[in-house]
């Protein structure tokens, strides 16, 4: 069994599902588990920090947000506040060129604005496979907590 | 404005523009490759942000990517989509020799970059002309790997200005009675803000 997690998207489920994302790239898959209800939230965010003043659209489509909000609706159902912990992957920079400041490589900023937020909140960060040039697909095993991480042009995957 | 306030006027009008500027980079691509280069009615898509890759078909599928940002006056993305065996068909017609599998050296990403950056002058030259507006392409950029992630770079563009993308399509393809027929989409996305430049040429109020 397994259940899509589209862009802008967070999805709670228990073991044994399997929650997927499927082509990541300068996007942030976060995934947050609570190895002992056996109940995990994965999320795909596309922009680092919500603005404040103007803020546009869902919660779900910011990474630190979209962190709270997780943790919050994890808590509602049933997930314990102090056992939680996270992983993230994606966060590419798929386009490289000469002038990376045009896109001030989104990615990189989707990744430490997952950092800054999980330190916030106090949840450790136990893996993170971000970066590079590569899109990724996730595969969220909310049996064992894993992430399973592909990537279409190189051979094999990685678990973290 | 916003993508859904757009009434069947303008929504025409975008499609209009789209075909003359596809029909100026159709007739560019056909005389690189020597064949003939037919273009399909071009439709709009206003779709949430997250659906987008779906639409494209599907997140996972491999493809070659070339992206130009609009500058000048007016702003928005373009983005030429080619799967991997047209991408590897313009690259035998273009260069020469290839292996039989499509590879991404440096060679071959300069000469896609340069189809990329040859389609889009040709049809933002076009539509300047129409516009009696400055468009200038960046220069292109390039990445092979899965649609999702390809996309995902100007879906974050767009997302910073709403939920919603509006996808100008073109689709073209080679004559059918060669061996190979070259495939590709066209997409324009306007940026929400500058989208008035391209509908004040149909001098309809749009307030």
């Amino acid at each position: 069994m397994s259940e899509r997690v589209s862009i802008a998207q967070a999805r709670i489920d228990r073991a044994p599902e399997v929650l997927k994302a499927y082509g990541l790239g300068s996007c942030l898959a976060v995934s947050l588990y609570d190895p002992e209800a056996g109940i995990g939230s994965l999320g795909h965010m596309l922009l680092p920090c919500r603005p404040e003043k103007t803020p546009l659209g869902s919660e779900s489509k910011y990474v630190d947000t979209g962190i709270y909000q997780m943790v919050d609706e994890l808590v509602r159902a049933g997930a314990n506040r102090e056992r939680l912990v996270a992983k993230i992957t994606g966060g590419a920079n798929m386009f490289e060129t000469v002038y990376q400041t045009l896109i001030n490589s989104i990615g990189a900023r989707n990744a430490r604005s997952a950092r800054v937020t999980l330190a916030e909140l106090g949840i450790p960060l136990l893996g993170e496979e971000v970066g590079g040039n590569r899109g990724r697909t996730v595969e969220f095993d909310l049996a064992s907590g894993n992430m399973m991480v592909y990537c279409a042009r190189e051979v094999g995957q990685i678990s973290i | 404005m916003t993508f859904r306030e757009l009434n069947n006027v303008q929504l025409d009008t975008l499609k209009e523009l789209s075909n003359i500027g596809m029909g100026h980079a159709a007739t560019a691509l056909s005389q690189m490759i020597g064949q003939t280069v037919n273009l399909r009615v071009p439709h709009i898509t206003i779709t949430e942000i997250s659906q987008v890759p779906e639409y494209l078909g599907g997140a996972e599928k491999l493809i070659v990517g070339i992206t130009l940002q609009i500058l000048g006056d007016a702003r928005g993305s373009i983005m030429l989509l080619f799967p991997q065996d047209s991408a590897h068909y313009l690259l035998c017609n273009l260069l020469g020799h290839q292996e039989k599998g499509l590879i991404m050296n440096e060679v071959n990403v300069s000469a896609l970059k340069e189809v990329g950056n040859i389609l889009a002058s040709a049809y933002l030259s076009a539509l300047g002309n129409l516009l009696d507006k400055t468009m200038i392409p960046s220069i292109p950029m390039l990445a092979y790997d899965m649609a999702g992630a390809v996309v995902d770079y100007v879906l974050i563009n767009l997302s910073q200005s709403g939920d919603l993308a509006m996808i100008v399509e073109t689709d073209f393809s080679g004559d059918s009675d060669q061996d190979f027929a070259v495939k590709g989409h066209f997409f324009l996305l306007p940026d929400p803000a500058t989208l008035d430049i391209f509908l004040n040429v149909t001098g309809e109020p749009h307030e």
